[in-house]
């Protein structure tokens, strides 16, 4: 189902990994590209079946980071698709990657693009 | 009683957010006028008054916004400033100790410190490191959660016979567990300049500051309110967090080394996620090959009273309930636990209410306390002055939960 939810749908994010942001620059993983959408474009269900699921355990219920796991909810949504893909992918990046690789592997371009918008 | 009936109905607690927005609150200790100190991880010590007033006290190396510093002070990864207590004797004495990650020695350590608090708690002065040694982490490793700073450990808690007691953690190192000297992996209990407690019978050679060892990262330490028992919580590696009734001089049987125990080689020598330590797979066959309590090779060792259904979801601190407001709850141990996502293990995020035998040496029951507020990453639970339950969550809140009302 498609909703249109007012709120920064960055909050509701998997993943991401907040050290060097300028890894992402540098990668060459095929990520999807979200840039241009917005919230009113994705499955904000979805997202947030997710990000209950999987990703507010460690990064915190508004994404805001807690202990050593990064605040995601100010990321831009194509570094954080960018980094999904590449935690998909089985690419070690910083202390926690072992977690990121075992919830991004199976994720599917679809759920990267509704995660990180 | 109307207060013990609406006690014992887990629906009917209230919270009541006593400080939001802070950056990762590790713990608090309170006074019986509610004054209430606090770490954050990364910044540094403050208290909060009880009109709610905060006073920021020390800061972890530059900090800005406290009126001192600990320029050695520092935080990386799960390390930083931690543990906090008030003296027993603090209306006389005005000491307040804090455990923090240090770089002062090198290679760095974990430091408990003692201070002065001003009688306006405004300021501490008199900075007296009465322990400098345990062990820290310096280098990432190749193992989950590998960076540096892993497992230190951190709570700092007087136990109902004044000692001063603190819990520290392996920092993935496979030789400090059962190490007779490192301080990792311990259970100290000393006097409030860091001697040993002269009742301490830890084996020939120890650290005579030694109370229990063989842990893994002891974060959770509480005490019996009638039987007096330190017990611990602790958190599991892939599997199997655990509570444990302390015996004086026990070993936990936390053994991570390979090539022992009909393990072969494990990556840096630490066994500790092993087998499979990158993916999941059943938790007890994980136990099997790399028990949190090895008895095949510990007999003696300190049986765990509950395992959490085999399962590590993050298990951190403990505090008992105390008071006929908790009801049914009164004098059960109540445990936060953060939550972990990892290899199909369940979340997790909650406070459990652990029932114990009247002679508090087993787990009766198990209870998940219904929570009016929203779950979180439960670091830190402590029994407030009033009978209320504290609880500092990673997010950045500490809650105030009190059994009663609608």
């Amino acid at each position: 189902m498609i909703t249109r939810y007012a709120l920064i749908a960055a909050m509701v994010l998997s993943g991401g990994a907040a050290w060097a942001e300028s890894h992402a620059s540098e990668s060459e993983v095929d990520a999807p590209q979200v840039a241009e959408l917005t919230a009113e474009d994705v499955d904000m269900d979805a997202a947030g079946k997710i990000f209950q699921r999987s990703c507010r355990g460690c990064h915190g219920n508004k994404a805001q980071g807690a202990a050593s796991y990064p605040k995601l909810s100010d990321k831009e949504p194509q570094y954080l698709a960018d980094m999904l893909a590449r935690y998909r992918d089985g690419e070690r990046i910083g202390p926690n990657s072992i977690l990121m690789i075992q919830n991004a592997k199976d994720l599917s371009d679809e759920d990267i693009t509704n995660l990180s918008v | 009683m109307a207060a013990a009936q609406s006690g014992m109905n887990t629906t009917s607690l209230q919270a009541e957010a006593v400080l939001e927005g802070l950056e990762n609150p590790w713990d608090m200790a309170l006074l019986d006028d509610g004054t209430m100190q606090f770490t954050e991880k990364c910044k540094g010590l403050s208290v909060r008054m009880p009109d709610g007033t905060v006073n920021a006290l020390y800061g972890v190396g530059e900090t800005e916004g406290y009126p001192a510093n600990g320029s050695d002070l520092f935080c990386e990864g799960q390390a930083g400033m931690m543990g906090v207590a008030f003296d027993p004797d603090f209306a006389d004495n005005r000491r307040i100790y804090v455990y923090s990650t240090s770089n002062m020695s090198d290679p760095h350590t974990n430091r408990l410190m003692r201070f002065t608090l001003n009688e306006d708690f405004t300021e501490v002065s008199d900075r007296t490191d009465i322990v400098d040694d345990v062990p820290y982490k310096m280098e990432a490793s190749d193992h989950p959660f590998g960076g540096p700073g892993a497992h230190n450990g951190g709570r700092v808690r007087f136990g109902p016979d004044g000692a001063l007691w603190l819990t520290t953690g392996d920092n993935h190192n496979e030789e400090i567990p059962q190490s007779p000297t490192m301080m990792g992996s311990k259970v100290l209990r000393m006097d409030t300049d860091g001697n040993a407690h002269p009742d301490n019978n830890p084996p020939e050679g120890f650290d005579q500051r030694t109370y229990t060892y063989g842990h893994r990262n002891v974060q959770g330490l509480a005490f019996h309110p009638e039987t007096g028992a330190a017990i611990t919580a602790e958190h599991g590696p892939w599997h199997s967090d655990e509570i444990t009734v302390l015996e004086n001089g026990g070993n936990a049987g936390w053994d991570p080394r390979d090539n022992m125990a009909g393990r072969g080689d494990c990556p840096d020598g630490y066994c500790g996620y092993m087998p499979n330590q990158n993916e999941g797979m059943n938790r007890y066959e994980r136990a099997s090959f790399m028990p949190m309590t090895d008895f095949e090779t510990y007999p003696d060792a300190m049986p765990p009273v509950w395992e959490n259904n085999g399962w590590s979801q993050g298990t951190s601190s403990a505090a008992f309930l105390e008071g006929e407001q908790w009801g049914d709850w009164e004098n059960a141990m109540v445990v936060g636990i953060m939550g972990i996502g990892f290899g199909g293990t369940p979340i997790g995020q909650r406070i459990d209410v652990i029932e114990f035998t009247e002679d508090g040496t087993e787990v009766l029951d198990v209870t998940e306390m219904t929570l009016p507020m929203e779950p979180g990453r439960f670091r830190s639970v402590v029994l407030g002055p009033e009978g209320s339950l504290y609880t500092a969550i990673d997010e950045g809140t500490i809650y105030k939960l009190t059994p009663g009302g609608s």
